[in-house]
């Protein structure tokens, strides 16, 4: 019978961990990007936890991790929104490839 | 060990003074929220607010320089997580120059702010805001600590990069930075974990002996090296070291230039302290997990590479510019690029970091701090009254304004390295203490290496910024007389004075002012890991005040904690 371990939790986080970094690489598009360093910042939090879960030594620092992540990626999550919509009321668009009046 | 924290435990008054600059800053933020609700809005009222609670916050820190040991504290928090919150003399140097630096920039704001719409209170809350990050982010040796200050000090910084909503450069050079910005936290973050998934701490003081032990044992290499990459990442974006440099010179240009004058100095010096803490803790966590060998060789060479590159690439870069804060934006990635050569110095087994490294960080961080707001208040007083960020702006400058134009000239050359101004001095500080530090160690190539690159970039770099110098003395457009503001053309002015007064003082011998105002870094408290690894410490080493296990189930029940 398969009992889930650790390497079961780190092996989704890994997994999520490269659809968010292929998802950043692939989009054009502000947001999509952005649901990109969501996925990572879950795998981060699958990551913080299931260490947590399976340690031998007293403590939840995982845990609270977690958590702080969680509202790291809110916060985050409201400022990029906001510069986003700022993007689309100036040039219409929220594809990064069309935003080319600066040339870096 | 945040397992260990009794629920009892709260920060006595003396601990809560140590913290006091922090809360001056929040109060401040507060009173600016508050004001406009009982008195109107007012742009210029929030200025004033904010310079007034930078200055108390400055008075808060100033009073803390005599307080504070050579080795600094971990205040704020129980024991048991030591390192969350540190203060020492290092830090509160580092809040000295931000509060200063944030005085000059609230003046910069003021001066430019007759176009502006009066949003000043948002503008000012979040700019303190980010200074608050900052702040925090110089004085934490804990990793979760870490990435909250560096999004606190982040995302204040995406929100006024793109304040001038109107503007489509504004607007691009703002989202750049957030998604730059966001993806190289998640990275940093995805790093955070793992390290905390192999030593199941955040203590990067005890992270860095299993770390120590692992490298030195041949165990968890490649595990390690990603995840050490990943949160170096991290804080070299906010350096803006040059792989993680895209961002730089487009939000500089996009931004408005009092926001760009702040990111230039005040983000990269932050995240330059993060980066030499963190290196110094694991050079300490190498010496008492007993590894004198050079266990962090690969970590000097790779810090050391990422400096020459970013200054080399920086100066060629710039000058190739024709926006003025383009320029600017290469220009403190170059400079970002010899601050960084310091991180190679602190990774050295032995080394104190008192005398001639913290001499010349100490210098090079405040002599920056004051040619940067001198070239950034020109050419903010320029661009306002030109409407141009062209080079060609400053044609025949020094026909049209000569007050400015003499001081443009003093910090430019300043930032070249020339003398007898200040940039000179911490040139010679920083060869200083690569050559002396560095050369009698197997790291010695590298050390020769990174001297002759400040060299030849200082040489590229007069090409540059002696274009700026003969566009406004040797050309002339015939564009008429500008009009500068008093207080501009005096902070220009005293900027300059300034940097001569550096470079006349200073030459004569700094490393006792480092001694009395920067000190020794903070040293954390080691707690040996589990293994039993042999006690192996230097002499001064606080060793083994390991956390009681006993103690650490003991948590008092919620309710009954007082």
């Amino acid at each position: 019978m398969l009992t889930i371990g650790l390497m079961h939790y780190l092996v989704l986080s890994a997994a999520i961990f490269c659809c968010g970094i292929f998802v950043m690489i692939t989009k054009r598009n502000a947001i999509g990007i952005l649901i990109g360093v969501e996925l990572v910042l879950n795998s981060v939090n699958v990551n913080f936890i299931a260490f947590d879960r399976y340690s031998q030594q007293p403590g939840f620092d995982g845990q609270i991790t977690a958590l702080f992540v969680i509202v790291l990626a809110a916060a985050e999550a409201a400022v990029a929104v906001a510069i986003c919509m700022n993007l689309y009321k100036n040039i219409n668009t929220i594809d990064v490839d069309r935003g080319d009046a600066l040339h870096g | 060990m945040l397992a260990a924290i009794e629920l009892s435990w709260y920060p006595s008054l003396a601990e809560l003074g140590w913290f006091a600059p922090e809360l001056a800053l929040v109060g401040t933020i507060v009173v600016i929220l508050v004001a406009p609700l009982i008195l109107g809005r007012s742009g210029l009222r929030s200025a004033r607010i904010a310079f007034a609670g930078a200055l108390v916050t400055l008075l808060l820190s100033v009073r803390l320089v005599e307080q504070v040991g050579g080795g600094g504290i971990s205040g704020l928090a129980p024991e048991s997580a030591a390192g969350m919150l540190i203060l020492d003399k290092l830090t509160i140097l580092f809040k000295i120059i931000l509060m200063l630096f944030l005085t000059g920039v609230t003046a910069l704001w003021v001066l430019g702010s007759s176009e502006k719409e009066e949003n000043g209170e948002e503008f000012f809350v979040l700019m303190i805001g980010s200074a608050l990050g900052m702040a925090l982010m110089t004085s934490t040796l804990n990793l979760l600590m870490m990435a909250v200050a560096i999004e606190a000090a982040s995302l204040p910084s995406y929100a006024i990069a793109g304040f001038d909503k109107r503007n489509r450069k504004s607007a691009e050079a703002s989202v750049k930075y957030v998604i730059f910005g966001g993806v190289s936290v998640a990275i940093m973050l995805y790093g955070i974990s793992l390290l905390y998934g192999m030593y199941h701490t955040l203590n990067v003081a005890i992270i860095a002996q299993g770390v120590a032990n692992d490298l030195a044992a041949g165990q968890n290499t490649v595990l390690i090296s990603m995840s050490l990459f990943c949160v170096l990442g991290g804080i070299a974006f906010k350096i803006a070291a040059v792989p993680f440099h895209f961002w730089c010179p487009d939000v500089f240009e996009g931004a408005k230039i009092e926001v760009t004058a702040w990111l230039s100095v005040a983000s990269k010096a932050a995240a330059l302290v993060l980066l030499l803490r963190l290196v110094d803790a694991f050079n300490i966590g190498a010496m008492v997990a007993g590894h004198s060998i050079l266990t962090y060789n690969g970590l000097a060479w790779g810090l050391g590479v990422l400096a020459a590159i970013s200054c080399t690439w920086g100066n060629f870069a710039a000058y190739r510019q024709s926006n003025v804060k383009r320029l600017l934006a290469y220009s403190s990635i170059a400079h970002a690029g010899y601050m960084m050569m310091l991180a190679t110095i602190f990774t050295l087994p032995g080394t104190t970091t008192s005398g001639k490294p913290m001499a010349a960080l100490m210098i090079y961080l405040i002599v920056y701090a004051v040619m940067n707001l001198g070239v950034f208040t020109v050419a903010a007083i320029v661009s306002w009254q030109t409407k141009s960020e062209d080079i060609g702006a400053f044609s025949g400058l020094g026909r049209r304004a000569p007050w400015l134009a003499v001081p443009m000239v003093c910090c430019l050359v300043s930032l070249v390295g020339l003398p007898p101004f200040g940039g000179f001095i911490a040139k010679y500080w920083l060869l200083l203490a690569l050559g002396s530090k560095m050369a009698e160690t197997s790291l010695a190539p590298l050390s020769w290496i990174l001297i002759i690159v400040v060299v030849i970039n200082t040489l590229i770099s007069l090409f540059f910024y002696f274009r700026i110098i003969r566009t406004m003395f040797l050309s002339d457009d015939q564009l008429p007389a500008l009009s500068p503001p008093f207080l501009g053309t005096a902070m220009a002015n005293l900027c300059a004075v300034l940097l001569l007064l550096f470079g006349v003082v200073l030459i004569n011998e700094p490393k006792e002012l480092a001694d009395r105002y920067t000190g020794d870094m903070y040293k954390p408290t080691v707690v040996l890991t589990s293994k039993d690894v042999p006690i192996n410490a230097p002499g001064d080493m606080q060793v083994a005040r390991s956390v009681d296990e006993s103690d650490a189930m003991q948590i008092p029940a919620l309710g009954g904690a007082q």
